[in-house]
């Protein structure tokens, strides 16, 4: 622990440091109901903390989140690698795409509602959002794959199915990768928002919603802090995967 | 073996080849022997099919197989030296018979105890090396060499180049050698074409023997 503390201690500090700006604006203001201190924001954690719901809430939140962003990806790499490689493809996709990338969240979560049950409106508004970044970031990937290589697999005859596997998925594998950690930390903002309009039971947006509803505002900005810290735990936790990936890949 | 006849070929309308013809004969190395932007990289594209001609024809055998050695390796990084020789050879032979071929080629070329390496980890030469194990290790009825040893110092090169021969003479077969250096061109080669542009046309077509290398070394030099 002392270790961690030293080896972080740049980190803690600047940390530290705005926990110290909002302390500060809070005195400032000096009414809880626009902006809570720092210790009536992290004593609502802790009693958050505490409760057996908190973690089921968690739970579903998560599933929803990761569940939008595992569709996404996998149909945004597919279709991303398609029209990566056939033009006539890409051409017909883009239209589609640069719509969706442009539609306001809004829109898109109040259509799911009208759509879907309230648990899948989230995972849908994440898969929507996430979508357009993992096949934009695949298409780049692939179109900067060396034509020298593919120069190389014309002349000793490789089949189609190989140069996709092996030539332009590995050459846009680290595109796909920031693609993927973008669209993740993307994924839980919208999952959250979707939620807060579609109330699924089981949902930190539920809790967000009623924290404005019953003006408990602690409330509401330990639920943020409680999104941030997942976000940036599973960010970093596929960083994490693709450097073991990257690793092991090394010594293989 | 093969021939082009009367090849025309223009890039953004600049000519490099009108009506260009040269003959590549069966198990001998043929060097085109130029300076540096005549074009004899196209020539070997054409002959490769990589580059589509404008006009004119392509005579040879039916399904004909290439190989080639780029002027850089051109190897997959992501994967290790034997993989990257597997992976062109995954659609012309079975396991057993893949591994017996990868690892008789990765010792010719001395590679064999580096053979699970990634090619980030290899020097420029080793590279080039796999490279060459690669196009001999492919059954090609014709190899293509692009200044293969161009930015190697005088002892990798002249390694390089005992180390073409040893595989040549284990598996003979026609070969299009380019190169602008006088003494690769006449080391290595059977016959040598002269080029000039533009567009490209032989100045000369030199058939290389033990007696007249001294002779063709002062013609190249000349040029």
């Amino acid at each position: 622990m002392m270790n961690f503390i030293l080896r972080n201690k740049s980190k803690l500090l600047i940390i530290l440091f705005w926990i110290l700006i909002w302390e500060i604006l809070s005195l400032i203001i000096n009414q809880e109901i626009y902006l809570p201190s720092p210790h009536a924001a992290f004593s609502s954690l802790m009693n958050l903390l505490n409760k057996k719901d908190t973690y089921t809430t968690i739970l579903y939140s998560t599933y929803r989140t990761l569940t939008g962003f595992f569709l996404s990806c996998a149909l945004g790499i597919f279709l991303g690698i398609i029209c990566g490689i056939y033009k006539p493809v890409y051409n017909l996709f883009y239209p589609l795409i640069g719509i969706i990338r442009t539609i306001p969240v809004m829109s898109i979560i109040i259509i799911a509602i009208m759509w879907f049950k309230d648990t899948n409106v989230p995972i849908f508004v994440a898969f929507l959002m996430c979508f357009p970044i993992i096949w934009t970031n695949s298409v780049s990937g692939i179109h900067s794959t060396d034509i020298k290589l593919l120069q190389m697999c014309e002349v000793y005859k490789v089949k189609k199915i190989r140069i996709i596997k092996s030539v332009y998925f590995n050459s846009s594998l680290p595109y796909i990768k920031a693609g993927m950690i973008s669209a993740l930390g993307i994924g839980w903002k919208v999952t959250s928002a979707a939620e807060v309009l579609s109330l699924p039971k089981y949902s930190i947006g539920r809790f967000l919603y009623d924290s404005k509803v019953y003006l408990e505002i602690p409330d509401l900005f330990a639920w943020t802090i409680i999104i941030v810290s997942l976000s940036f735990l599973f960010e970093n936790l596929l960083k994490y995967i693709f450097k073991i990936g990257d690793k092991y890949d090394k010594f293989s | 073996m093969i021939n082009l006849v009367n090849v025309s070929k223009q890039y953004d309308g600049l000519e490099i080849l009108k009506d260009f013809n040269i003959n590549f004969e069966k198990n001998k190395i043929t060097c085109l022997f130029g300076p540096s932007g005549v074009g004899k990289t196209t020539i070997a594209n054409i002959v490769a099919g990589i580059v589509p001609v404008d006009k004119g024809l392509i005579e040879c055998t039916d399904n004909l197989l290439f190989s080639y050695v780029f002027q850089e390796p051109r190897l997959l990084k992501w994967y290790n030296v034997y993989d990257n020789i597997d992976f062109v050879l995954r659609d012309v032979y079975k396991n057993d018979k893949r591994a017996e071929i990868i690892n008789s080629y990765l010792k010719m070329v001395e590679l064999y105890e580096y053979k699970s390496y990634k090619i980030d980890a290899l020097s420029g030469g080793m590279a080039q090396r796999v490279s060459l194990a690669r196009a001999f290790a492919y059954p090609s009825h014709i190899l293509i060499m692009d200044e293969p040893f161009k930015g190697f110092d005088f002892k990798l090169k002249n390694e390089m180049i005992s180390l073409f021969k040893k595989m040549w003479d284990s598996s003979r077969r026609t070969v299009i050698f380019i190169t602008h250096d006088v003494e690769e061109a006449i080391d290595l080669s059977h016959t040598i074409y002269t080029l000039k542009n533009r567009p490209i046309s032989i100045i000369d077509k030199l058939i290389v023997n033990n007696n007249n290398k001294e002779e063709i070394k002062n013609l190249l030099l000349s040029l």
